[in-house]
């Protein structure tokens, strides 16, 4: 048992982040957890469905930095694919994962420990060549070679999966690029064909199209009028939409209700809620 | 051989744009004859077997395989996907990806 030792290595790198649990976790961790220098990023984690083409593109600014898919650091990743070819060494299983968008290779270490009792137990799905399967794991870049080093890799058994996966990682792709669908704006600007606000680029949940006139117009003055980062005065924006105070203070209200906006140096100064 | 190693997914009506490129399928076989299939994917696709398919009446197989001149399919490999398969979800995902085709198929194809 080295706990004591990481469990230290921990407290000293995470501060104040709870060290002794994620000491824990990192302790029992996959392999793929690196010894120190990185557990900042901890925070951030994210696990996204990608495909094998967005893994084989993914940018790395620097050597050591995160690989980076659609300028968004995507340290874990989640794919479906197909088992090209199996290659068992003695410390590793390489597998190579053909989705149809390209090919990768995934690499799964053996756990010596529990490596004889998996290959005793015949009840589980092998994985063979030609087989489906999702994998999750953490992508590695070697010179300009990337491949996955992964935690687990599951045999598909509903082929929907498959499909389902590829329209996961679209939308997740739209979602980082575009922003959340219009569809997901409630009664969107189409309906008001209101061009103009669909353009305004608030990009945060809600949208627009649920609020008052009233609360609209106030956001999208406080969208588009140049200010510092206290924001506006609410005297401020009746002036410059010759709006009465009374609406404007219930369109406030309605705006810092639905955290679109927030107070500044006074309850009656407001500055959007940029994300 | 990097050429082949995306293999665009397509429905029928996207045949012709793909000839002599190797196409990923997935449809539901309605005829067999012997060397032969004819495969539901948005319209009929005749396939070329190759000697390892084994096509089975009413299944959904997924095809890798080139498109011929006559846009017939010639089967590189295929995969039982087995009768339980939603084909609105595939139509979905050949939408998807002829419109985002750089995480999937690159500009070129």
């Amino acid at each position: 048992m080295d706990y004591g030792y990481s469990a230290q290595y921990s407290t000293t790198s995470y501060g104040a982040q709870g060290g002794a649990g994620g000491g824990g976790f990192l302790n029992q961790g996959s392999q793929e957890s690196p010894a120190g220098g990185k557990q900042n990023q901890y925070g951030k984690d994210t696990l996204r469905p990608v495909t094998i083409k967005q893994i084989l593109d993914a940018q790395q600014p620097h050597p050591d930095a995160e690989l980076k898919i659609d300028g968004t650091e995507a340290s874990h990743v989640t794919f479906v694919g197909q088992i090209r070819n199996v290659s068992t060494q003695a410390t590793n299983i390489t597998y190579k994962f053909d989705d149809g968008t390209g090919t990768v290779e995934v690499k799964q270490w053996i756990d010596a420990d529990a490596g004889n009792a998996m290959e005793m137990d015949d009840s589980k799905p092998k994985l063979v060549e030609n087989t489906y399967a999702r994998v999750w794991g953490r992508m590695k870049a070697f010179n300009t070679r990337r491949h996955v080093g992964s935690h687990a890799i599951r045999p598909i058994a509903n082929m929907n999966e498959v499909q389902c996966h590829l329209l996961e990682a679209t939308v997740a792709h739209l979602h980082i690029t575009r922003g959340p669908p219009e569809s997901a704006r409630p009664q969107g600007a189409t309906i008001n064909g209101d061009v103009a606000q669909r353009n305004a680029g608030y990009a945060g949940t809600g949208g627009l199209g649920s609020l008052s006139p009233h609360a609209r117009r106030i956001m999208q003055c406080l969208q588009t009028v140049e200010q510092s980062n206290e924001g506006l005065h609410m005297h401020d924006i009746a002036q410059r939409l010759q709006m009465d105070m009374a609406d404007v203070g219930k369109g406030g209200d309605e705006l810092l209700a639905q955290g679109m906006i927030y107070t500044t140096v006074d309850d009656n100064t407001w500055a959007p809620l940029i994300l | 051989m990097s050429v082949t190693e995306a293999t665009p997914r397509i429905t029928a009506q996207y045949l012709e744009n793909y000839t002599h490129q190797t196409v990923r399928i997935l449809g539901k076989v309605t005829q067999l004859r012997g060397e032969q299939a004819v495969v539901d994917c948005g319209g009929p696709i005749t396939v070329i077997l190759n000697r390892e398919a084994h096509f089975i009446q009413n299944h959904f197989f997924e095809v890798v395989g080139k498109v011929q001149q006559d846009l017939g399919v010639r089967v590189f490999a295929s995969t039982d996907f087995g009768t339980d398969i939603d084909f609105k979800a595939y139509e979905a995902v050949v939408n998807a990806t002829h419109q985002c085709k750089e995480i999937f198929y690159g500009d070129s194809a």
